[in-house]
């Protein structure tokens, strides 16, 4: 091999090195199919691209030109008769019958479908988290939550799950002075619970006033008396009465699985609903992971 | 064979373009009818998000985000349920993009909000630290083409036959009677926002182009075709 | 064989496409070397207010790229060449001159028109086909203009046999005009509606998939009939002309010219993979992607062996090395693609970085060495002045062939490394990376890449200085050169 070869090698492997050294940095599974043949094919056009055109290249210092000339010349150029470099021809030939082999008996342009691909995708996948995920324990739902939680919520919530300056809630504590008059004075019938709705204007000016502040408070201290209306519903300790209305005091489960299937909206405005796009075990994780941002 | 053609230029000419002209026959024709079919409930654009997609198209929008979700695991985690042909019968021109600078907005009605949009379209790092959008507080104070908007509903209804209400028709007294309509649409959706100028602009009977751009962002997901929604 | 009796060229056209050659290639580059920047340093959205954010920017800098400066310097070369291989000269014709000087008048409006209305956003958005339907029309015409130029010259020319070139000049004459028109197909809905609304608005004629076949049957044979046909065309006339070689094989320039003809067309559905047009036709632009790499390689290789022999050349003029690693960078180009499009390895690299990189190792390694290379060899000749500086030559090829390595692979291992985090998950099964992490983890390239687009510039601001002085400083030539080109 001469030097402009090893050379021109030498970059496709520092290329192709580069390349996996930065991919196993994210932390990347090389082994999944998909990765290993991009990563393959991505070898070949390194190598094949430098050694072919080496190759020819090559050729402008060892071999000589000669042939026999046709009749025509052009504006001073000629043409050689000469026959067709046989590796290429080899391989024009080859890639047309493997075409022609692919399209009809090694994959009939009509047999694949990316979607019964996809179905078949999920399954697997399902066959292999879910099962895992089953029974988890605390711990790893509050890790799995967190990594739910940065892909799919920090966009509104923040990474910290801080509501980034009041643009979402601040899982911090449950609901501000201001959320809780919004909802004492508008009524509130879109989280699904079992109670349904809230009706509007079940407190008043001092009473609001003053049960908001406790709520807000983290229902610490002694409990305003007007409360005993709410209480009817969330329960005297304001904790939903096992999931009959919303938990006040804190991010049970039944709340945040509520909030993720239906949305809501409120004082700092409307959450989408996610209900199409977590799965069960995602939801709990969640919820794990919210309680623990809050104090 | 060929040596003939390459001396005789027109003949040249007609074999070159029968063997391309051939691909396309085979490749496009067979499929045109059933790809034009929408899903089943597939409500068209009202004129509000009409203008919001001509916003989203000269503002360029497609050139960092696509309108495609491939049929993969990850991809249907991201973003929803894969993208369905039906779902783009109305789409003139397709939106689908090319490139992922940002991610993909296909269905990003269903999972961002009126609010959301205003912070992020008035200052993406605002919302989403390190992003690399520009900010595009010009839609603020500019005004939507809501005349145009409507003149393309009335196009794609009359050319096309794309399911628009008897409101919709030619003739420039019958956009002016349409104009309340667009106007309400826009008030539910300034109602949600905060911007002053834009909730004074909507008040004195303009648009802004942000609150047409959301009303077209909000529709990208599954409540135009609501009835088929897939779980 | 013709004698080879004196004709008067007339190069009065081809000079006039050189100009905006030269003006919207530092234009269009310009441009993406700020795009590029923006990138990787968002705060340069804002220079021009609401006209300088990437996605204004974006499509303008294709088009003034595309329109602009490749499609100045085909006609530049073929004005040049044609008359050349056909033995004809445009002075003969007062038709044909006439033609050729009122395709340029039109172009330049049609040229001027594309800046100012898509920096206003006014754009049908289909990529490589945003001119809305009044710049379409012109478009048509100006492509209409040079076909009855080609022809006209075709039918008074002396040599029987058409050249290579021509052959290519003909297929991109045709397959431009038949892509083109169908792509463009559009309604304007001012005059659909009754006169309401803007004058330039226009809906596609066809919706939703539909509307994406016939875009990426356009977009796709775009690159084939734009980037590649007419710098094959180039090359095929350019390099033997200016080392003084014969074409190394008539077969394999034969084969490799029906096979890129009859290849092409059918791969478009490779930008539509996993989309939502049915499964056998993203098979079979698949599948015929991957045999598009022979005929494509064909020609390059043809034009590798040409130089057989011929080592002391490729070190000595530096013309000859642009067309060489033009040549190398096509292959480079026509492997890469059609690796791109096998559907396993197109689900990691569609909608990445890693399509830019493949774009620009063909646009600039290939698209633009050709035409620089094309423009450097014609210049003595139209301008009968020796070419200004070799030095300069010299240095600009190494400036900028570190520019497109220095891009393609900084976009190789940003789309790769972007596409695989996409589809990563963690332990949980969950997806590991928040969209935003993929954004930020690429800034280096992003940086790279903005390195490369000031030093490719660098290398086109040289370029452009030295084609200047050629044209009004340097030395006068008292005789035209037959084959290499006289620089000082
Ligand atoms: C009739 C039963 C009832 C009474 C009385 C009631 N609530 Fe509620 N409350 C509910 C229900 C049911 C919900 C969930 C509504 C929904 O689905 O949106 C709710 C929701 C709330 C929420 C919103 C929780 C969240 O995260 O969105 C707050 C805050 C609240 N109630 C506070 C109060 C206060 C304070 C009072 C007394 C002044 C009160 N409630 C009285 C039934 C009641
Ligand atoms: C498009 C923005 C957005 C996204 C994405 C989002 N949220 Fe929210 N979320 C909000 C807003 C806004 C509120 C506050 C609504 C209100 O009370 O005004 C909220 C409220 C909540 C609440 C109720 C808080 C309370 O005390 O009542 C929970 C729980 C919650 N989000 C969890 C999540 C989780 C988990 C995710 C991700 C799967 C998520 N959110 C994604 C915007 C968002
Ligand atoms: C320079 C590239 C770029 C341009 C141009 C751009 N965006 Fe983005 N966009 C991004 C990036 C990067 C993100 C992800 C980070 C973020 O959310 O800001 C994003 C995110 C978004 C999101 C949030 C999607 C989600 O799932 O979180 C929306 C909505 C959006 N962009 C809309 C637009 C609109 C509308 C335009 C045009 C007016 C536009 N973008 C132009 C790069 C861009
Ligand atoms: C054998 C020849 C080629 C094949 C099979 C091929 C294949 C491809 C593929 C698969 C894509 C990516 C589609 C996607 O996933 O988005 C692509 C994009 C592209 N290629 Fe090539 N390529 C070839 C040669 C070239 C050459 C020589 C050039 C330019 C000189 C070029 C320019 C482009 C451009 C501009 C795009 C971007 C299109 C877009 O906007 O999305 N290609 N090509
Ligand atoms: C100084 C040199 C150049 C630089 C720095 C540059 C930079 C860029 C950038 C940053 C993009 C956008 C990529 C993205 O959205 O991710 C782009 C797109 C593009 N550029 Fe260039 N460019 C340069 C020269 C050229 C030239 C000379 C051509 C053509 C002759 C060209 C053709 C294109 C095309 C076709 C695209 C669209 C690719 C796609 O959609 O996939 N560029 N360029
Ligand atoms: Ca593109
Ligand atoms: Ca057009
Ligand atoms: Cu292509």
């Amino acid at each position: 091999m001469n030097a402009l070869m090893i050379k021109g090698l030498l970059f496709a492997a520092v290329l192709i090195g580069a390349t996996i050294f930065v991919v196993e940095s994210m932390h990347i599974d090389l082994s999944d199919p998909i990765n290993l043949i991009t990563m393959i094919g991505a070898i070949a056009i390194a190598v094949l691209t430098v050694g072919v055109s080496i190759k020819y290249i090559n050729q402008m210092k060892t071999d000589t030109a000669s042939g026999e000339l046709t009749d025509e010349n052009w504006d001073g150029i000629g043409e050689y008769k000469n026959e067709l470099p046989s590796g290429w021809a080899y391989s024009f030939l080859g890639t047309i019958i493997w075409a022609l082999w692919y399209w009809t008996m090694g994959y009939p342009v009509n047999a694949f479908s990316q979607i019964g691909q996809y179905n078949a995708e999920v399954k697997t996948y399902n066959q292999k988290f879910e099962e895992m995920h089953k029974n988890a324990d605390k711990a790893t739902l509050q890790q799995m939550g967190e990594s739910i939680f940065l892909v799919q919520c920090a966009s509104c919530h923040g990474v910290t799950g801080d509501g980034l300056s009041g643009k979402a809630q601040d899982f911090g504590s449950r609901m501000t002075k201001e959320q809780v008059l919004y909802t004492i004075k508008h009524g509130s019938n879109q989280l699904g619970f079992q109670m349904g709705a809230m009706p509007p204007m079940m407190a008043q000016g001092k009473d609001a006033e003053e049960i908001a502040a406790w709520i807000a408070g983290g229902m610490k201290g002694k409990q305003p008396a007007a409360f005993a209306t709410c209480a009817s519903c969330h329960g005297p300790d304001g904790k939903g009465m096992n999931g009959m209305a919303p938990d006040l005091a804190g991010y049970n489960e039944t709340l945040v699985k509520h909030v993720l299937d239906h949305g809501k909206t409120g004082e700092i405005g409307r959450m989408p609903s996610f209900k199409t796009m977590l799965t069960p075990i995602q939801d709990k994780a969640l919820a794990v992971y919210i309680q623990s941002l809050s104090n | 064979m060929f040596h003939w053609l390459e001396k005789n230029p027109f003949f040249f000419a007609v074999g070159v373009f029968l063997v391309i002209a051939f691909a396309g026959l085979v490749e496009i024709l067979p499929n045109f009818a059933e790809a034009s079919r929408p899903v089943v409930g597939l409500k068209p654009y009202t004129v509000l998000q009409l203008a919001g997609k001509n916003v989203y198209m000269k503002d360029q929008c497609i050139a960092c985000h696509s309108q495609l979700i491939r049929p993969f695991k990850a991809e249907t985690d991201r973003y929803g349920q894969y993208s369905l042909s039906g779902e783009y019968a109305y789409d003139r021109p397709f939106l689908w993009g090319s490139k992922r600078t940002g991610p993909d907005l296909h269905r990003v009605g269903n999972y961002r909000t009126t609010e959301w949009h205003e912070n992020h379209m008035w200052d993406p790092t605002s919302v989403v630290p390190g992003s690399i959008m520009p900010a595009y507080k010009h839609m603020f104070s500019n005004a939507a083409d809501i005349a145009t908007a409507y003149a393309e509903a009335v196009t794609v209804k009359n050319v096309f036959h794309t399911p628009y209400g008897d409101d919709i028709k030619a003739g420039k007294k019958a956009w002016e009677a349409y104009r309340p309509k667009v106007l309400a649409e826009a008030k539910k959706i300034a109602a949600n926002m905060k911007n002053k100028d834009v909730k004074d602009a909507v008040n004195a009977g303009k648009v802004p182009e942000i609150v047409a751009l959301i009303a077209y962002l909000n529709s990208l997901g599954s409540s135009r075709y609501e009835a088929n929604k897939v779980k | 064989m013709q004698s080879n009796a004196a004709l008067e060229y007339d190069y009065s056209v081809a000079k006039l496409f050189t100009y905006t050659a030269i003006l919207f290639g530092l234009v269009g580059m310009l441009l993406g070397t700020l795009i590029a920047a923006q990138m990787a340093f968002p705060e340069l959205n804002y220079l021009f207010g609401q006209y300088g954010t990437f996605s204004r920017l974006r499509p303008l800098h294709t088009n003034v790229v595309i329109y602009g400066f490749t499609v100045s310097g085909v006609f530049a070369t073929f004005y040049y060449s044609a008359q050349r291989v056909l033995k004809v000269s445009m002075a003969e014709s007062k038709f044909i001159m006439f033609v050729g000087k009122l395709q340029f008048g039109l172009y330049l409006i049609a040229a001027t028109g594309m800046v100012v209305t898509l920096l206003l956003g006014i754009t049908t958005t289909k990529e490589y086909a945003q001119m809305e339907w009044p710049l379409d029309i012109l478009i048509v015409l100006i492509w209409v203009l040079w076909g009855v130029a080609m022809f006209a010259l075709i039918g008074i020319r002396r040599e029987k046999a058409l050249y290579i070139s021509m052959w290519y000049y003909i297929a991109c004459f045709l397959g431009v005009a038949m892509l083109y028109l169908f792509n463009n197909m559009e309604v304007p809905t001012y005059f659909a509606s009754g006169g309401i609304g803007s004058m330039w608005h226009s809906v596609s004629m066809y919706s939703g998939t539909n509307d994406a076949l016939v875009q990426w049957w356009w977009g796709h044979n775009a690159v084939a009939f734009v980037f590649t046909v007419p710098i094959v065309a180039m090359i095929y006339y350019f390099l033997p002309k200016e080392s003084g070689q014969a074409v190394y094989s008539y077969k394999l320039s034969l084969l490799s010219f029906w096979g890129l003809m009859f290849v092409y067309l059918w791969a478009g559905s490779h930008h539509l993979l996993w989309s939502t047009v049915p499964d056998w036709m993203q098979t079979m632009g698949s599948v015929f992607s991957v045999v598009l790499i022979l005929p494509s390689w064909g020609s390059a290789i043809n034009m590798l062996l040409t130089m057989k022999g011929e080592w002391n050349q490729l070190t000595e003029n530096p013309l000859i090395k642009f067309m060489v690693l033009a040549s190398t960078f096509y292959m480079l180009s026509t492997l890469e693609g059609p690796i791109q499009a096998i559907k396993s390895v197109n689900a990691i690299a569609h909608f990445t970085d890693w399509i830019p990189g493949h774009v620009h190792d063909g646009v600039l390694g290939w698209v633009a060495f050709m035409i620089m290379a094309a423009l450097f060899h014609m210049a003595p000749r139209m301008f009968k002045r020796e070419i200004y500086s070799r030095k300069l030559i010299e240095a600009q090829f190494w400036i900028q062939t570190t520019a497109v390595v220095l891009y393609f692979t900084s976009m190789w291992i940003a789309g790769i490394t972007q596409g695989m985090m996409w589809r990563a998950v963690d332990e949980y099964g969950n997806l590991m990376y928040s969209f935003i992490d993929t954004v930020t983890v690429l800034h280096p390239y992003y940086a790279i890449r903005a390195l490369a687009g000031v030093l490719y510039v660098t290398g086109f601001v040289m370029f452009a200085y030295n084609m200047i002085k050629t044209m009004t400083s340097s030395k006068v030539l008292t005789e035209e050169p037959q084959f290499k080109s006289p620089m000082a």
